[in-house]
């Protein structure tokens, strides 16, 4: 291979006369570029922003930064769907900008999902209002703010900052120190609003509808500005999450550059398993001639042990170079400041490749990458084309590789691009119904503002719930209202963050008088990836778990140098405690309810990082059960087939895999959210049982959203596995078989008599 | 049942998802209904008050001028007025004969943020006759205007005089004032003086912990018998809310009298160790106030109390006091003086001081007294001290040894 820069159309010719490629790439796929649609500034925008604009060569708007403009400017809640590099900052700014030219009281709040998006838009922010020459202080508030000037955030800040952690257990619970702010306060900005989604979504959800409840008590009433990815919903996500009638900004005016995309999928190497080349392999070899060719690249790998096994094979392409620092990992779990060096190298060239989960879908400016790999469908296609949308920001050419990775659902995209290219994005989905959310919340609230005996909690009411807590003893009811007499500091106990509320952190003690902390996990996902004996990655650098303090939280790890990784097994056990509904199915029931599961870590293996991927050892593991009350959707249905238990049950588990790898088509949520588990003799009713559950504790509103889209999932994946070009079985339709028989027919006539 | 379980359980209770109703205009201020144990707590001794606002209960003592607290007899504060008045000095701890002076405690049911609520406002005065403690109880968290009202810190001019209050009590007042800001007329702005700031100026490094309790047994000869942990209050104030029996709550009302009582003696204490009066501090509270006075520049003072250590104290606990002295002695141009001064302090030191004496020194021999010699003798031993020193961190070692250096290659060249 030439070591020789080219640029993506020169290298995009040479691969369509390489037969490696030509065979493996399925479709090719160009979409051409799109004018910009403009407007222009509207009349009353004041001449300090015309000043700022014109400094930065712009003298129109387009029609969708307009559209806010004017939208704001009438009262008007909205929510702008916007690309990548659209623009979408200007929805903002300008009104605000605009707002607090005109009144210098007025203020306004920004919420980023993180700290690092505000301290990118702070900048961003500053610029522009240095170019209008006009005295407008905006400031970051946050964990990292210097006590030295909160005070001044407080009093004179006319945008503040934050992001949802900080209002809620920062700001919120001390309200009596921003007076001014709530006073004054003509807009609530949300970024990214696609974030908001799941348990996190329905935390932020709630902490909302806090500080409108607060803004009502100082009298003001903000305005709500929200941007985000395209998603099926934006309205209604917007609404839900901010309870306010929201107007919808469907319409970009950003011109869109030409976009390149390749489907590719790993050739097969084993034909009767239907065993494809890892596509983590594949990832990487594209990446190495990318490299070469001097196409600065970003890679999406799904899970943190991906971005770790990426980065280690691409360390090899400048393993002579000292000091080389051109390919980096990019993922949670890394310290700030090690993601700040990241971010900067990004931007400025230094850093050629990055490796990272979905942390850089976001809007972290990293300036323009010229190409974007995916390892995998990412889950949903909002996350799709926030991942494409990495590459060739503003006008440039891009290339965006899918490289399909064997599971049902990416095998499925693989073959029909047009899923990716043409269907609509799904529904984001929050519940802020969760009551356990909801308690934890309408106790910061009382204890933020007494509530009234007549009053509602956003669009609940709450007075049962409030005498629930007057018995516990936090709240006390006087004759009209209900008053916090606690010495509890509620928002402290009550993490936004995370399912499980403790995180277990990660010790490394290779050099036993340096121990340090390296990074922390969730319990669940502690549970399977830091069970002793696992190997954990980080940096490219992989770590044995020595011991795993499970009372204390703590994991243990050592440096080691191992040619394997590890995958543990987790068992599930569900008991119905209530059914909410019910309907009859082909002779079988489909019900929605509320289940208690215990789930239990049991073994793991160990699996060699050659291409073969041979399972070369395993061990158990001894941890203890973790119990959950979720919400669930069931089917059963009557065993009409004379299989053995045994049989019935391989074959369940073979169709719970399929399934599995098909709800994220229908509801945007992690693979993490939601599970299938078969149950060949369900607690409950004694018949075989297809359960979906939320994986948090009451219920995350996905598995309802399930209950009636079982005939749709089913038959998603009936034709899927029929079509799956293996014999018996493999991990794109039904999940690796290690047994004789012919598991994939069983599989087969149980989805008949179902579907 | 788990908790987890019990709160899903109570699904059934949300109320349905209804459309907010439209809230009219906040109507005037009802008096909110008066709590049904009124009468328990005037039997035991509480007295009601109504104002506009609702009702607040009030106790009041009154202690004659030669009441003893500890040490001191109440009156000794107007002693400690006159010494402010005969200083020839401004100090921020000074008082005036005609200030308006309020000693001020509250008793709160947590530690932060707009949940925690003040039940008790505690004041101690003085009159022509008397000092009297008046304290206001919360009769119930609906009546909290009512309390706010009745203190007169809307009204009256008053010099703040309270324990940790610039940072706790004062703010908290003005987080409840700020969610009563509606109906109430504004909270003044007050002079602040703090007695934990002056308490921690005048015994840093010798209290281990300077709560009000451990400054009262050690500095003011007040022990307490019979007192109430102060982390009880809220639970205690709850419980008599609930239940309406408030007798605990009466202790808790006596546990803020002994603050308010202390508060004064304390005021007393600090007055008489700053004119020197009180002879039995130690070298350590003695050098802190010589530092004090030098870093409120007022070098007469501070020379003077330090000077007094050096004479009083044998070498070894007049060290600090003679680093000190010598650099104030420094800026008062008295070379010779400020060098005696380092040199008696040198061996007694700990090594930060010592390297900064070091320094002060070889500066002296340098610029001022011209004797290159004796200049380089004590650089020499300054980067002596920075090599030997384990304890230092690395970056800043070597950002000195550098500046030291350059001084040792500067003496080097005018020898």
């Amino acid at each position: 291979m030439l070591s020789k820069k080219r640029t993506i159309s020169e290298l995009l010719n040479e691969w369509r006369y390489d037969d490696e490629l030509k065979e493996r790439i399925i479709h090719w796929h160009t979409l051409e570029g799109r004018d910009a649609k403009h407007a222009p500034f509207p009349e009353n925008l004041h001449p300090a922003l015309v000043k700022a604009l014109h400094a930065r060569g712009i003298t129109q708007l387009y029609t969708h930064q307009r559209e806010a403009f004017d939208l704001a400017a009438s009262h008007k809640s909205f929510t702008a769907v916007t690309p990548t590099a659209s623009g979408k900052s200007y929805c903002y700014h300008l009104p605000v900008l605009q707002k607090i030219l005109e009144d210098r009281n007025a203020r306004a709040i920004y919420l980023f999902p993180t700290k690092a998006l505000a301290q990118d838009q702070k900048n961003d922010l500053n610029e522009l209002i240095e170019q209008s020459g006009e005295d407008i202080l905006s400031y970051t508030y946050d964990g990292d703010t210097a006590p030295g000037i909160r005070q001044k955030v407080r009093k004179a800040g006319h945008i503040v900052m934050t992001n949802p952690d900080m209002l809620h257990s920062g700001i919120l619970p001390h309200h009596t120190k921003w007076v001014s702010l709530f006073e004054n306060l003509k807009y609530i900005v949300i970024d990214e609003l696609h974030t908001y989604k799941g348990v996190f979504g329905s935390h932020v959800a709630h902490v909302i509808r806090r500080l409108k409840r607060i803004c009502e008590f100082y009298g003001s009433k903000p305005v709500f500005i929200c941007t985000s990815a395209t998603i099926k919903n934006p309205k209604e996500l917007a609404e839900n999450l901010t309870n306010d009638t929201h107007a919808l900004i469907a319409d970009s005016g950003a011109p869109v550059g030409k976009k390149t995309f390749l489907f590719y999928n790993p050739p097969i190497i084993h034909k009767t398993f239907g065993v494809r080349r890892s596509a983590v392999l594949e990832v990487s070899d594209l990446a190495k001639r990318l490299y070469i060719a001097g196409i600065q690249t970003i890679i999406f790998a799904k899970s943190r042990v991906r971005v770790e096994m990426i980065v280690t094979y691409l360390k090899e392409l400048t393993r002579n170079k000292l000091q080389d620092e051109s390919v980096r990992g990019y993922r949670g779990g890394y310290l700030p400041s090690e993601r700040r060096v990241i971010e900067r190298g990004l931007r400025d060239g230094t850093i050629q490749t990055v490796v990272s989960t979905n942390a850089l879908e976001l809007g972290v400016d990293i300036g323009q990458l010229q190409a974007c790999i995916m390892t995998g469908y990412p889950g949903n296609i909002a996350s799709a084309w926030q991942q494409a949308g990495r590459a060739g920001r503003r006008q440039d050419e891009a290339l965006i590789i899918y490289v399909a990775q064997s599971t049902a659902l990416d095998q499925y995209v693989v073959d029909h691009p047009l899923f990716l290219l043409g269907s609509d994005p799904e529904e984001v989905r929050i519940y802020p119904e969760n009551m356990l959310i909801l308690m934890d919340h309408l106790k910061c609230a009382a204890f933020e503002l007494p509530f009234t005996t007549s009053d509602m909690y956003g669009e609940y009411d709450i007075q049962e719930l409030l005498d629930y807590l007057a018995e516990e003893g936090v709240i006390f009811k006087t004759s009209e209202k209900w008053h916090w007499m606690s010495d509890r500091f509620p928002a402290h106990d009550i993490s936004l963050r995370s399912a499980s509320q403790e995180n277990v952190v990660i010790i490394d003690m290779t050099v036993p008088a340096r121990t340090k902390v390296i990074g922390e996990m969730d319990r669940h996902s502690a549970m399977t990836l830091l069970h002793e004996e696992a190997i954990y990655l980080h940096q490219g650098i992989q770590y044995q778990v020595e011991k795993l303090d499970w009372e204390e939280k703590k994991a243990f790890v050592r440096e080691v140098d191992v040619d394997y990784y590890t995958d543990a097994n987790l068992a599930v056990e569900m008991k119905v405690l209530e059914e909410d509904r019910s309907r009859n199915y082909q002779g079988g029931t489909i019900s929605f309810g509320d289940v208690g599961l215990v789930a239990q870590a049991t073994i793991f293996k160990k699996i060699s990082l050659n291409d073969k991927q041979d399972n070369i050892g395993s061990g158990p593991i001894h941890l203890p059960p973790d119990e959950m009350h979720t919400s669930s959707s069931w089917l059963s249905f009557s065993n009409t087939l004379q299989w053995s238990e045994a049989e019935l049950t391989e074959a369940m588990t073979g169709a719970a895999y399929a399934m599995n790898a098909f709800i994220p088509l229908f509801i945007q949520c992690d693979s993490s959210d939601v599970a299938v588990v078969p149950q060949v003799k369900a607690t409950h009713n004694n018949l075989p049982t297809f359960f979906v559950y939320d994986k948090y504790p009451g219920g995350i509103g996905l598995s309802e959203k399930v209950y009636d889209l079982w005939e749709d999932l089913l038959t998603k994946t009936m034709n899927h596995v029929v079509n799956c070009p293996c014999e018996s079985g493999c991990p794109s339709c039904i999940g690796p078989q290690n047994s004789l028989v012919n598991m994939k027919r069983k599989v087969k006539e149980l989805l008949q008599i179902l579907y | 049942m788990s908790y987890e379980n019990k709160i899903l359980q109570m699904k059934k209770m949300l109320g349905k998802k209804v459309q907010q109703p439209v809230t009219n205009e906040q109507s005037t201020y009802q008096k909110p209904i008066i709590p049904n144990y009124v009468n328990q707590w005037e039997k035991a001794g509480l007295t009601r008050i109504d104002n506009e606002f609702g009702i607040v209960f009030k106790r009041q003592v009154h202690y004659p001028f030669h009441y003893q607290h500890g040490h001191y007899p109440l009156q000794s504060f107007f002693d400690a007025l006159i010494k402010w008045q005969s200083a020839d000095f401004d100090h921020p701890y000074a008082l005036d004969v005609d200030e308006n002076v309020l000693f001020f405690d509250t008793e709160t049911t947590g530690l932060k943020g707009v949940g925690t609520q003040i039940f008790l406002l505690g004041f101690l005065e003085v009159t022509k006759h008397d000092f009297v403690l008046t304290q206001y109880v919360l009769a119930d968290p609906a009546h909290e205007a009512a309390l706010l009202f009745e203190s007169r810190l809307w009204q009256k001019t008053a010099t703040i005089i309270t324990y940790n209050g610039k940072s706790f009590d004062w703010p908290q007042l003005e987080t409840r004032w700020t969610l009563n800001q509606k109906v109430l007329p504004k909270l003044r702005t007050q002079r602040q003086i703090d007695l934990l700031h002056s308490s921690k100026r005048l015994w840093k490094n010798d209290m281990e912990r300077l709560k009000l309790k451990s400054v009262e047994e050690e500095k003011l000869g007040f022990s307490r018998v019979g007192d109430i942990p102060g982390h009880l209050a809220p639970i205690i104030y709850l419980d008599a809310v609930k239940s309406g029996v408030p007798d605990a709550l009466m202790k808790v009302l006596v546990h803020n009298e002994w603050d308010l009582l202390s508060l004064i003696t304390l005021y007393v204490h600090s007055t008489y160790l700053l004119f020197e009066q009180s002879s039995d501090e130690s070298a350590n509270t003695y050098t802190n106030i010589g530092k004090w006075y030098a870093d409120l520049k007022k070098r007469p003072q501070s020379v003077n109390v330090l000077e007094k250590v050096t004479a009083q104290f044998d070498a070894r606990e007049a060290g600090n006091a003679q680093f000190y002295l010598a650099l104030q002695l420094k800026k008062n141009k008295q070379y010779s003086e400020a060098v005696d001064a380092f040199v008696a302090s040198l061996h007694f030191i700990e090594p930060r001081k010592k390297l900064q004496a070091l320094e002060q020194l070889a500066i002296i021999y340098e610029h001022h007294l011209k004797d290159m010699k004796q200049a380089l003798v004590y650089t020499l031993e300054g980067i002596q001290l920075i090599t030997s020193t384990e304890d230092w961190r690395m970056e800043q070692k070597q950002k000195w040894e550098i500046s030291w250096e350059k001084r040792l290659h500067r003496l080097g060249n005018k020898q």
